[in-house]
């Protein structure tokens, strides 16, 4: 697969020829990729050209039509009926955080955290609320704990959900556009504790526009566009000497915003 | 002539049968959004039907149906019991409208992040979903409340003795027209009313945007 350097050991997520098609439009075709554990990976490209139905793929928010998903050594074949079980271990060892946040407005920010805790992985009240305390104090909003999410600003919000996906102690963090929906100088503050969560060694699937993140952050680089992978390798080199031509535009368009 | 003792002590009789009618109409409603949204086409389309015949029957004919046709057959059923059949399940079908577009309101963001973080479709339902729709359907629910302690008059049709029955034989016993329907006019009112704050009180209280 394109020569692409791999960091040894098996990957913690494998996609195979990974196919979604939605009303004709092809948003994965055929899509290949190993992640090893601890790696970060950036995908970047124009809208539309399936970085965020790749992702969401990973935990099954959109069933492929063909293809294989290996996450931690359980796979999951496109087409076969996957069990409850099987889609909730899942879900479980993938954390995910949205472009909108999607936190539970009806709930305080420390209820967003720790209900999960005790549906998912049957952890006590006690033992939820503590941990949901320890990483609300990791991404600086302890002082947040018994606010409503609406009542925080965007990057706040944000940095919940990052919080609440941690809880459930994931072996695979995605972000799908996670600063899209925010003022430059909070999705400041959204980056910073992802860059942090990448230093402590969590994998991370990040699809973002920021390239300045992706190259000072990600270990591998992805370039999609009409549902392919175009493009990928280290972040600096893909950045500074893109071979694809569709790379160079995209590039160039970002820049130039 | 005492026109007001009579027509008052009917209350409780309307009042009574109001919120049999909804509660089972609430509570049937819940079990036709859900058919109404499960993944099974037959049962979604046997829901839908449902839904769509009983919106579209005027209430008389369908109560008329259930008391003369069905419930002088095989079963028998009492006026009140037609009643509360007949306009319950004519309820549960806009309740199930209500909650389908409460549900929908509530968007898809939150299925997706409750989906994303393991938790069971019911957890989701009941502990995510549920208390944010209940907020956006709670004003309609009364609406229709309001609307049902009115139109429970129909039910004097099938002989159940609430307000307009009783204000109609005291119309008829006493020769006066304008006065007892005017009493029972001024009780649908001061029944109706203390409704009407309760929504706009819920409404407030529910609102997630104002709350701190």
């Amino acid at each position: 697969m394109n020569g692409v350097e791999r960091p040894p050991g098996n990957p913690i997520l494998r996609l195979e020829d990974v196919r979604k098609e939605f009303n004709g439009h092809v948003a994965a075709d055929g899509v290949s990729l190993d992640v090893a554990a601890g790696q970060v990976v950036a995908i970047i490209g124009p809208s539309g050209s399936g970085k965020s139905t790749l992702l969401r793929c990973v935990n099954l928010l959109e069933v492929p039509d063909s293809g294989r998903i290996t996450v931690d050594g359980q796979p999951t074949d496109a087409g076969g009926r996957v069990s409850t079980r099987d889609l909730m271990n899942l879900r479980r060892r993938v954390g995910m955080v949205f472009q909108s946040f999607n936190l539970f407005p009806h709930l305080t920010v420390l209820r967003n955290i720790s209900l999960p805790q005790e549906r998912v992985l049957g952890r006590t009240r006690a033992d939820a609320d503590a941990r949901s305390m320890a990483l609300l104090e990791q991404v600086g909003l302890a002082a947040k704990a018994r606010a409503h999410p609406l009542r925080c600003s965007g990057g706040q919000q944000q940095r919940v959900a990052i919080a609440r996906a941690l809880a459930l102690d994931p072996k695979i963090m995605l972000f799908d556009e996670p600063t899209s929906a925010l003022d430059p100088e909070l999705g400041l503050e959204v980056l910073s504790v992802m860059r942090e969560l990448a230093n402590e060694g969590m994998t991370m699937i990040v699809v973002t526009h920021e390239i300045h993140f992706a190259v000072d952050v990600a270990d591998h680089l992805i370039v999609m566009a009409d549902g392919r992978i175009i493009e990928q390798g280290g972040p600096k080199s893909v950045v500074n000497d893109p071979r694809v031509p569709r790379t160079r535009t995209f590039l160039s368009a970002i820049r130039d915003r | 002539m005492d026109h007001v003792g009579p027509i008052l002590a009917a209350a409780p009789v309307t009042l009574g049968v109001t919120a049999a009618i909804f509660v089972v109409g609430a509570l049937l409603g819940v079990v036709l959004v859900t058919g109404r949204r499960s993944g099974n086409r037959v049962i979604r389309s046997t829901a839908r039907t449902a839904i769509d015949v009983l919106r579209g029957l005027p209430p008389i004919v369908f109560l008329f149906i259930v008391f003369f046709g069905i419930g002088s057959g095989a079963i028998r059923l009492s006026p009140i019991e037609a009643a509360v059949i007949g306009l319950g399940l004519i309820t549960a079908a806009h309740m199930a409208e209500i909650y389908r577009g409460s549900l929908l309101a509530v968007g898809p963001g939150q299925f997706e992040a409750s989906q994303a973080l393991g938790l069971s479709r019911t957890t989701t339902y009941l502990r995510v979903i549920g208390p944010q729709a209940i907020r956006v359907a709670v004003p309609s629910m009364i609406t229709w409340a309001i609307s049902l302690l009115k139109d429970s008059a129909l039910v004097s049709t099938i002989g159940v003795a609430e307000i307009m029955s009783v204000t109609n034989q005291d119309a008829r016993s006493s020769g006066s027209s304008l006065t007892p329907f005017v009493i029972a006019a001024i009780v649908y009112i001061a029944l109706g009313t203390p409704l009407a704050f309760l929504s706009r009180f819920l409404e407030r209280r529910l609102s997630l945007s104002v709350r701190s």
